[in-house]
C-alpha cells in the first residue's frame, strides 16, 4: 500500500515538476529581440540557388542573395542587383549592375559572378533543376564590370520573370566553397547556421546595400505534419505560418482571430492532365464531356472547404495582366456531358456503363497519396463519373510512382498541380505546345502552337496577353487540361509582426525591410 | 557467454546483408526514378538518362548490387543523390536524435508498464485495476500521431506548459551541463523531449502492463509467493522482490520487440514535433528515391535493433539465473 501511495506521490511530483518548468518553456516560446520563427513543412536541401529544389530552399535563398531582378508580391519584375534594363530587339537584354552590392564576405557582385551563375546552370553536368527556364539563353557575357548582356536564341519574352535566380559568388564556387550547405550571397540575411532537419538560422546583413533589415534574426523552423505546424504556431512556437496548411486548420485559426491573416490567390493550380493518346480520350468531344462531369463547385467548397478559388481556364486571376474573366473551360452540366458522348457514339449498355464498337468507356484517374485532399477528389470524381455512365477506375501510389506513370504518357487522367506559375509562358509552353518537354499528354493543335510562340515573341504585355487569351480559349474546347482549382495561399502572423506582405510565393523579402 | 555474444554478433553480418540485398531490390523494383526527382518534371528525357547514367543507374541490377556491396565491404555507404553528403554523415548527424528519444519512449513505456500492471495485479477488481486497464485499452487504441496532435494540443497549446515542436539540447551534454550548475538546460531539454517521448511510449507502456498484469497475477498465486508470506514477509518485498522479478522475464522479451515500433514509430513522432531525427530523414528519402540514403537508414536502423535485441537476451541471465547462455 505504501509503494502504491509513493507512487502516487511520483506523478504528483512529476506534475510539480512539469509546472515549474513553465517558465522556462514560456520563456522559449518568446522569441528573442528581432527574432521572427517561420514554420516550414520540409527541410532544405541545398542553400545553392541554382541547385535549389523545395520551398524552404527557395525562400531561405531568395534572403541571402540577390538577383538581377526579385518579383514583387504581384509577380511584377522589380530593380535588384540590376538597376535597369533594356530590350533593344527581341532577342537582346543588357542590364545594369549596381555597384554597390557586396557579398557577405565583402567582395563586390560583378557582372563576371552573373555570368558565372547563369554559365554553370545552364551546364548540364550541375543537374541543376530549373536549367530548361534557360536554355533559351544563346550566350551571357559581361561587356563590362557592371553591365550584362544576355543574347537569345529566339525571342523569350518570359525570361525576365525568372531572372530572380540568385547570384553565386564566382570567387567562393571556384575556391572550393560549396554553396549548398555553406551559402553565400549578398542578399538582406547572411546564412548563420543549419541544424539538419530542424532549422535553418539567417541574422541581418549590416552591410546590405539596401539597409540592414529590421528583424535581426530570421529562423526557418522545420515542422513536416500541418497541423502539428499550426498547433506550434497556436502555442507561441512560431511566429509565421503559410500554405501547405490543412483546411480545416485554416478555417479554425482564421476564425479564432488571434494572429493576423491573409488569403491570397496563389500562382499555383490544381488540374487535370488529360492523356490525349489514351484509348478513349483522343476525341475531344469526350475530353469536354469527362469535364462537364466534374462537379467543381463541390470539390472546392466541400473537399477544400473553400481554401482554393475554381478555376475558370488556363489563365490565372494572380497574373492579372494575362487574365480573361471571358475565357470559360465548359461547367459542371451532366446533362450535357451525356448528349456530347451521344454525339461522340457513347451510348449507355444494358449495366448503365457508356459503350461504342464493344468496347466500354473505361477511365483511370490517378493521384498521388500524399496529398489526402487528391485522394479525396479523385474518389469524389469516380463516384459522380460512375453515376453517368462512365466506367471509372482511381489509381492512387506515392509521387514518384504516379508522376513517373504520368511523365511516361501511361495514365489516362491525373490531377496533380503547378506551382511557381510566375507567367502564363509557365503552364502553358512547355506542357501544351506540341513540341513543349512537359507535354505528357501528347497534346498537338497547330493553333494552339502559334498562339504560344507568338505569347513567348511579343514584346508587349497586351500583345503577349492577347496570345495567351488566344491559346486558352482554344484548349478550353480542346480540354487537354482540365484546371479544377486556383490554389489559394494563406499567411497567418503573429499581431506583433509589422511591415509584412503576404507573397504568393510564400517569399519574405518583406521582412528584410529596413 | 563471451563466445555467445561473439556468434551473436557474427550473425549480424548474414542479417544485414540480407537486409541490404531486400532494400536494395525494393528500392529498383518499384516505379520511381531519382533522376527524375532530381530534375524535377520540367527536365527533358535527355538530361534523366544523363544523369542516370552518371549515378550508375542505367547499369544491370546484379552490377549495381555488386558495386554497392563493394563499397559496403570498405564501410562506405555513398553519397545521397539530393543531400551532396554522404549518406554517413548524414545518418551521423540524425541518429543521436533517434536514439534519444526512442531511449526515453522505451523508459517511459517500461517504467510506466510495469507500475500500472502491478498496481493493477496487486488491486485485481478494484478501481486501480479498472482504470489501469482502460489506460491500457485505450492507449493501445490510440495511434501514435493523434495521440501526438492531442498531447501538444493540451500542454503547448492550451496549458502552455512544454514547447511545442523541436529539440533542446543533446540530452548527454544537457546532463553534463546540469552537473555543471546549468540544471535550466538540463529542464529544457526534457521539455522538449517530454512530449514526443510519450507519443511514442504511452502505447507500448499499455501492452506491457497488460502483459505484466497476466504475470504478476499468475506469480501472485504461485506457492512460492505464499511461502514468503507465510513466513511473514512484507508485501512490499513480496511483490516486488519475489513476483515482479519472475514475472519480468517476458516482458523483457517484449521491450526489446518494442525497440523495433519505437523506431518506426518515430517516423511518424518526429515529423508531428519537428524532431530532427532518422525518421524524418527516412521518410524524405523514400518519397524521393534517395536509393543509397533509404538503404544507409534501413540499415542503420537493422543494425540498431538487433544490437538491442542482443542486449535482451544478455539480460535474461542477469534476470533469472536459471538462464544460461551458450
Amino acid at each position: 500500500m505504501s509503494k502504491m501511495g509513493g507512487f502516487g506521490l511520483g506523478v504528483v511530483a512529476l506534475v510539480a515538476l512539469l509546472g515549474t518548468s513553465a517558465p522556462v518553456t514560456s520563456a522559449w516560446a518568446q522569441p528573442a529581440k528581432g527574432l521572427i520563427r517561420i514554420g516550414t513543412d520540409v527541410d532544405s536541401q541545398s542553400l545553392d540557388p541554382r541547385l535549389m529544389r523545395e520551398t524552404t530552399g527557395f525562400r531561405a535563398i531568395n534572403l541571402i542573395y540577390s538577383a538581377l531582378i526579385q518579383l514583387d508580391d504581384k509577380v511584377s519584375p522589380r530593380p535588384d542587383l540590376a538597376t535597369k534594363w533594356e530590350n533593344p530587339d527581341p532577342k537582346t537584354w543588357i542590364f545594369t549592375l549596381r555597384r554597390d552590392a557586396r557579398f557577405h564576405d565583402g567582395r563586390p557582385v560583378t557582372a563576371a559572378d552573373v555570368v558565372f551563375t547563369y554559365t554553370t546552370i545552364l551546364d548540364p553536368a550541375l543537374n541543376a533543376r530549373f536549367r530548361t527556364l534557360y536554355t533559351p539563353i544563346d550566350k551571357i557575357e559581361a561587356v563590362d564590370e557592371g553591365t550584362v548582356r544576355i543574347s537569345l536564341k529566339e525571342p523569350y519574352a518570359p525570361l525576365l520573370s525568372y531572372l530572380d535566380l540568385g547570384i553565386v559568388p564566382k570567387h567562393a564556387v571556384e575556391g572550393g566553397r560549396d554553396l549548398n550547405v555553406n551559402p553565400l550571397g549578398s542578399g538582406p540575411y547572411k546564412f548563420a547556421k543549419w541544424k539538419r532537419g530542424s532549422r535553418i538560422s539567417l541574422e541581418a546583413n549590416a552591410d546590405y546595400f539596401g539597409g540592414k533589415p529590421k528583424y535581426d534574426k530570421l529562423d526557418f523552423v522545420v515542422v513536416p505534419d500541418n497541423t502539428a505546424r499550426a498547433q506550434a504556431f497556436e502555442a507561441g512556437d512560431l511566429d509565421l505560418i503559410q500554405s501547405p496548411l490543412s483546411p480545416r486548420d485554416i478555417k479554425r485559426l482564421a476564425a479564432a482571430g488571434k494572429a493576423a491573416y491573409a488569403k491570397l490567390p496563389g500562382i499555383a493550380v490544381t488540374y487535370l492532365n488529360i492523356n490525349t493518346k489514351s484509348e478513349n480520350l483522343g476525341d475531344p468531344r469526350v475530353r469536354k464531356a469527362l469535364a462537364m462531369l466534374i462537379d467543381q463547385k463541390t470539390i472546392v467548397d466541400q473537399i477544400y472547404e473553400g481554401t482554393d478559388q475554381a478555376a475558370t481556364s488556363l489563365l490565372l486571376p494572380s497574373l492579372a495582366w494575362s487574365y480573361a474573366a471571358d475565357v470559360k473551360q465548359p461547367a459542371f452540366d451532366p446533362a450535357k456531358a451525356k448528349a456530347l458522348l451521344a454525339e461522340a457514339g457513347w451510348k449507355p449498355g444494358p449495366d448503365g456503363i457508356m459503350g461504342k464498337d464493344g468496347k466500354k468507356l473505361s477511365i483511370t484517374i490517378g493521384t498521388h497519396s500524399e496529398d489526402p485532399n487528391r485522394v479525396q477528389t479523385v474518389e469524389f470524381i469516380q463516384n459522380v463519373l460512375k453515376q453517368n455512365g462512365v466506367d471509372a477506375k482511381v489509381a492512387i501510389s506515392d509521387w514518384p510512382s504516379f508522376s513517373g506513370g504520368v511523365q511516361n504518357g501511361r495514365h489516362d487522367v491525373g490531377l496533380m498541380g503547378w506551382v511557381a506559375l510566375v507567367d502564363p509562358d509557365r503552364l502553358m509552353y512547355g506542357q501544351l505546345h506540341s513540341a513543349g518537354g512537359l507535354n505528357w499528354g501528347k497534346y498537338s493543335n497547330a493553333k494552339v502552337d502559334a498562339a504560344l510562340t507568338a505569347g513567348r515573341a511579343a514584346a508587349s504585355l497586351p500583345a503577349r496577353a492577347a496570345a495567351y487569351k488566344q491559346a486558352a480559349a482554344e484548349l478550353a474546347e480542346e480540354m487537354p487540361y482540365y484546371v479544377l482549382s486556383y490554389q489559394g495561399f494563406h499567411v497567418f502572423t503573429d499581431k506583433a509582426l509589422t511591415g509584412f506582405v503576404p507573397d504568393p510565393r510564400g517569399y519574405l523579402r518583406s521582412l528584410a525591410a529596413k | 557467454m563471451l563466445a555467445y555474444t561473439a556468434r551473436r554478433i557474427a550473425l549480424l553480418v548474414p542479417l544485414l546483408v540480407g537486409i541490404a540485398v531486400l532494400v536494395f531490390l525494393l528500392m529498383h523494383l518499384i516505379p520511381g526514378d531519382p533522376a527524375r526527382v532530381l530534375l524535377g518534371d520540367d527536365a527533358t528525357k535527355e538530361a534523366v538518362d544523363r544523369l542516370r547514367a552518371s549515378l550508375g543507374l542505367d547499369r544491370p541490377l546484379p552490377v549495381q548490387l555488386w558495386l554497392y556491396f563493394q563499397r559496403l565491404a570498405a564501410f562506405d555507404l555513398g553519397r545521397s543523390i539530393f543531400q551532396s553528403q554522404s549518406v554517413a554523415s548524414l545518418i551521423l548527424a540524425r541518429l543521436p536524435a533517434t536514439l534519444e528519444i526512442a531511449f526515453m519512449a522505451l523508459l517511459i513505456s517500461a517504467l510506466l508498464g510495469i507500475a500500472l500492471g502491478v498496481a493493477a495485479a496487486v488491486k485485481q477488481g478494484s478501481p486501480v485495476d479498472v482504470f489501469c486497464m482502460m489506460f491500457a485499452q485505450a492507449g493501445v487504441s490510440m495511434p501514435v500521431f493523434w495521440l501526438g496532435i492531442l498531447l501538444m494540443y493540451v500542454f503547448a497549446v492550451e496549458l502552455h506548459w512544454l514547447p511545442a515542436i523541436g529539440r533542446g539540447e543533446p540530452l548527454p551534454s544537457a546532463i553534463g551541463a546540469a552537473f555543471s550548475g546549468r540544471p535550466e538546460v538540463l529542464l529544457k531539454s526534457l521539455s522538449h523531449l517530454v512530449m514526443p517521448a510519450l507519443a511514442l511510449g504511452l502505447s507500448n507502456a499499455a501492452v506491457i502492463s497488460r502483459l505484466v498484469r497476466a504475470a504478476m497475477l499468475e506469480m501472485l498465486s504461485s506457492d512460492f509467493v505464499r511461502t514468503a508470506r507465510a513466513k511473514g514477509m512484507g508485501e512490499g518485498v513480496v511483490v516486488f522482490r519475489h513476483a515482479l522479478r519472475n514475472a519480468l522475464l517476458p516482458v523483457v522479451t517484449v521491450i526489446g520487440w518494442q525497440c523495433g515500433v519505437l523506431l518506426s514509430g518515430s517516423v511518424l513522432t518526429e515529423g508531428i514535433f519537428g524532431w530532427p531525427g532518422l525518421g524524418q530523414l527516412a521518410v524524405n528519402a523514400i518519397a524521393q528515391r534517395d536509393i543509397p540514403l533509404v538503404q544507409g537508414v534501413i540499415l542503420t536502423f537493422a543494425f540498431v535493433f538487433a544490437l538491442v535485441n542482443l542486449t535482451v537476451d544478455l539480460l535474461y541471465s542477469a534476470i533469472d539465473p536459471r538462464v544460461r547462455l551458450g
